[in-house]
């Protein structure tokens, strides 16, 4: 016997059996924003790529030439990072308008509402993987001439990127959704974030005494990884990746408990 | 006439009641009237206004059902009446603000036919689709494609996009899906509005196996023709509240005098 409607919270285990048992609909959500996205294309992918590399190049031209930063190869190092950057600025941007795009599924079927996050996320995560797979190339041949170790990491260092942009969006999808204000106030925050992070500079320019408080930010601490990684070709700071590990799972729980409180409300609101 | 391939029959013996509710209400708050923006947030704290809850609007109250297995009620009832609220509280979409319901074996609810399709998608990715909205699992779909393209009648066009199928074959194609589930319990919401005479025909049969085998149907409609065929209880709702729960014939018959129909309509 299923007792459904009712108001009691969900247990973490529920939730994550609620969402599995809907993982065709992420899955197939994700495919669906992917086919839509690149059908009659001819160049396709080639447009995913240019934007970003166009910032990147702008990037290059002003912090090596005109805003002097003392880092070698600094493309190199730029793009170790940017594209993680970019990941988060689309997931999180688009995730603001997600759960008003799906009002009418929402309104119609039950379902755990985050699974709509997990299918545009999982499509902009699939799109990551393949830039990042380009990355890595042009990062072996022309800057390591060779494939330092350090790689292995990657698939742990993507998990921890999926599941934190995941503990950013579901609560903002979910204000966003009861406040339009969303929308207005995040490009302003993540141009704030942007120079929070150590996107276009690296994090050991960051003032020592001020490092501490600076890596409380889990997307400064993931972006240091990934420097680490890609670009130094060593292995993370293991003190940096539990930080880090910590700071993004805290905030799913926090996330996770803002959006539980509304889970009842929001097939109610368009 | 191809209908799915019939499945195991349910739990044979005394009929179960495998959908039931109690004292089941559903108040709303108005959300146009909450506040939506801080700017109107910090504005009323400042004015020391109270921030309004908002007024209940549409709602339901204190409707409480049952039904067994291989029987089949309907809800009648006026735009605004409360009808697909109930549903919506029925399949899980809303939380109650009291009452309770249980279902008893698989639900599923087809509250709004084809929610969820594109139109820039072709008709098997929209199959996909749907699969999925109505909770099916990967392995459930390969082996059930075959049936719902065939019962859906589409299949010359199902590699076409979906903007270019009338609305009956896009209704055909979702409550294709939608049985395809193989539900014990299943709500529907004016579904057969769109299909053309045949569709409507294979879809009754359809009705009448899944009640034959022990499925539990309650069916909105304003097809009155439609639910004396399929139905021996009905409930009309009117204003939120229960008007009249008997046999069918009876509340067609007062629903029909109430709304001022002429009752030639039911002969």
């Amino acid at each position: 016997m299923s007792t459904h409607a009712s108001t009691r919270r969900l247990t973490p285990g529920e939730t994550l059996s609620g969402v599995w048992r809907f993982r065709m609909l992420a899955a197939t959500l994700a495919r669906h924003h992917l086919i839509l996205k690149y059908r009659n294309s001819l160049l396709g992918f080639v447009w995913t790529l240019l934007s970003p590399l166009g910032s990147m190049a702008v990037l290059v031209l002003v912090f090596s030439f005109v805003v002097r930063i003392d880092v070698e190869r600094y493309w190199a190092f730029l793009l170790s990072g940017y594209f993680v950057w970019v990941f988060f600025g689309h997931v999180v941007g688009a995730g603001t308008n997600l759960f008003r795009e799906y009002s009418p599924l929402r309104r119609s079927v039950a379902f755990p509402n985050e699974v709509v996050i997990l299918g545009a996320g999982g499509a902009r995560l699939a799109e990551f993987l393949a830039e990042l797979g380009l990355i890595v190339i042009v990062l072996a041949i022309f800057h390591h001439r060779g494939v330092p170790a350090s790689f292995v990491v990657l698939p742990a260092l993507i998990a921890l990127q999926a599941l934190l942009v995941f503990a950013l969006t579901l609560p903002l999808a979910t204000l966003a959704l009861l406040y339009h204000d969303v929308e207005h106030a995040l490009p302003i925050a993540m141009g704030l974030l942007f120079y929070a992070s150590p996107v276009f500079y690296p994090a050991s320019m960051v003032p020592e005494v001020a490092r501490p408080f600076y890596m409380l930010n889990p997307i400064a601490g993931l972006l240091t990884m990934y420097h680490d990684v890609l670009y130094s070709g060593r292995f993370p700071d293991p003190g940096l990746a539990l930080l880090t590990t910590a700071t993004a799972l805290v905030l799913l729980a926090l996330g996770y408990t803002y959006f539980n409180r509304h889970r009842g409300v929001l097939p109610e609101i368009a | 006439m191809t209908r799915p391939a019939p499945r195991e029959a349910l739990s044979p013996g005394a009929p179960e009641v495998r959908v039931s509710c109690r004292g089941l209400s559903k108040r709303f708050r108005h959300f146009e009237e909450r506040v939506t923006s801080l700017r109107e947030l910090i504005g009323r704290r400042a004015l020391g206004h109270r921030i309004p809850e908002g007024r209940p609007v549409f709602h339901l109250e204190d409707l409480s059902l049952e039904v067994a297995s291989g029987e089949a009620i309907t809800i009648v009832g006026g735009n605004g009446s409360g009808k697909s609220t109930a549903l919506r509280l029925l399949a899980g979409v809303y939380e109650p603000t009291s009452g309770t319901v249980e279902i008893r074996g698989r639900l599923t609810a087809v509250i709004e036919l084809g929610v969820g399709f594109h139109p820039e998608l072709s008709g098997r990715e929209n199959i996909r689709l749907y699969a999925a909205v109505m909770g099916m699992s990967p392995r459930e779909l390969a082996g059930r494609y075959e049936r719902i393209v065939e019962f859906s009648g589409v299949e010359p066009y199902i590699d076409q996009p979906l903007k270019y199928y009338s609305t009956g074959m896009q209704a055909r194609l979702a409550f294709s899906v939608a049985i395809a589930t193989e539900p014990d319990v299943l709500l529907v919401d004016e579904v057969l509005a769109v299909g053309d005479f045949e569709f409507r025909e294979r879809c009754i049969d359809f009705f009448e196996g899944f009640l034959a085998r022990g499925g539990s149907l309650v069916a909105v409609s304003h097809d009155l023709e439609l639910v004396r065929r399929l139905c021996r209880r009905a409930v009309w709702l009117d204003r939120g509240r229960v008007r009249m729960d008997a046999d069918v014939e009876s509340v067609a018959r007062a629903y029909v005098d109430a709304v001022g129909l002429d009752r030639r309509v039911l002969e």
